[in-house]
């Protein structure tokens, strides 16, 4: 139990560092896409703060977001797969 | 300075090629001659052994280990370990251990009537050391020209070499654009300096 206690915590620190890298990293790239978005026009009467804001309130309940997530799926999966490979095929 | 960049970066692969060649998997076409189990001390090889059989106890310090006895289609002897290597590394989650060591048991065969089994194993054999590589799976085959393509490996190690490759790119674009302008402005004022110190001396020898 020692040894999937310790997989399981070092996995689980690894992961939690690269979705939060992972995270900021969208964020930004959403923030500089919407702010590009706003340059360009087209977005009459909304100051650019505003526009950005709504677009990451959007942005925060959005799809593309929770797929970030697969940061902690993927991995889950490929352990699954290996096991029952390596043990049951 | 070129002998000691040199000497690391090459000690440097060497090592990732060890890494890769011990850790992945690798197949043996050959027939199973026997099979045992023989109780092992550890000493300075305890590096290339795995740990005990997953929920059993780890503080031992000696244990029974199963082997795996063969002859290869290229006629050479080979012997393999077979140990659960668990939730630890190398990432196979190996935990059939005896399950795989009653199916080479059933797999047995003697030379006039072969059974050829493809044997997938991670890990080196070496003689000077005792250690051994560690059986994953066994399955039969009746051609012991079976031809295996490593998808696996392939795709791993293509994996690998994009992350070095990006990283590569992006240290080699920041050297560029951050530290060989400021070593250029360095060595600019550099030489100016040393060219007015040569005046200065020139205007004294006068």
């Amino acid at each position: 139990m020692f040894a999937l206690a310790r997989l399981v915590v070092v996995g689980f620190f690894v992961l939690t560092i690269v979705y939060i890298c992972l995270s900021l990293y969208s964020r930004s790239v959403r923030r500089d896409k919407l702010e590009t978005e706003w340059r360009e026009g087209g977005t009459e009467g909304a100051n650019i703060e505003e526009f950005v804001q709504k677009g990451l309130e959007e942005y925060d309940g959005s799809l593309r977001r929770k797929l970030i997530l697969g940061v902690y799926v993927i991995p889950i999966g490929i352990v699954s797969f290996i096991i029952y490979a390596t043990n049951f095929m | 300075m070129g002998y000691i960049k040199w000497t690391f970066w090459i000690t440097f692969w060497v090592l990732v090629a060890s890494f890769f060649h011990y850790t992945l998997p690798q197949h043996d076409v050959a027939r199973i001659t026997d099979t045992y189990e023989k109780r092992i001390d550890f000493g300075e090889n305890s590096l290339f052994w795995a740990s005990a059989d997953t929920g059993n106890a780890v503080t031992s310090v000696n244990r029974d280990v199963f082997f795996i006895q063969t002859r290869l289609s290229n006629d050479n002897v080979m012997v393999y370990r077979n140990e659960d290597t668990g939730w630890g590394w190398p990432p196979y989650f190996k935990f059939d251990t005896t399950n795989l060591q009653a199916e080479a048991s059933d797999l047995k065969s003697v030379a006039e009537t072969p059974q050829w089994v493809v044997i997938k194993h991670y890990g080196w054999r070496n003689e000077f050391m005792s250690i051994f590589p560690n059986a994953v799976s066994v399955r039969a085959v009746d051609d012991p020209n079976v031809r295996m393509i490593p998808w696996l490996n392939i795709s791993i190690l293509i994996i690998f070499f994009a992350f070095v490759w990006a990283i590569w790119v992006r240290c080699r674009r920041f050297r560029e654009a951050n530290i060989d302008p400021v070593l250029e402005d360095a060595g600019d004022s550099i030489a100016n300096t040393s060219d007015g110190v040569k005046k200065w001396f020139g205007s004294w020898r006068k």
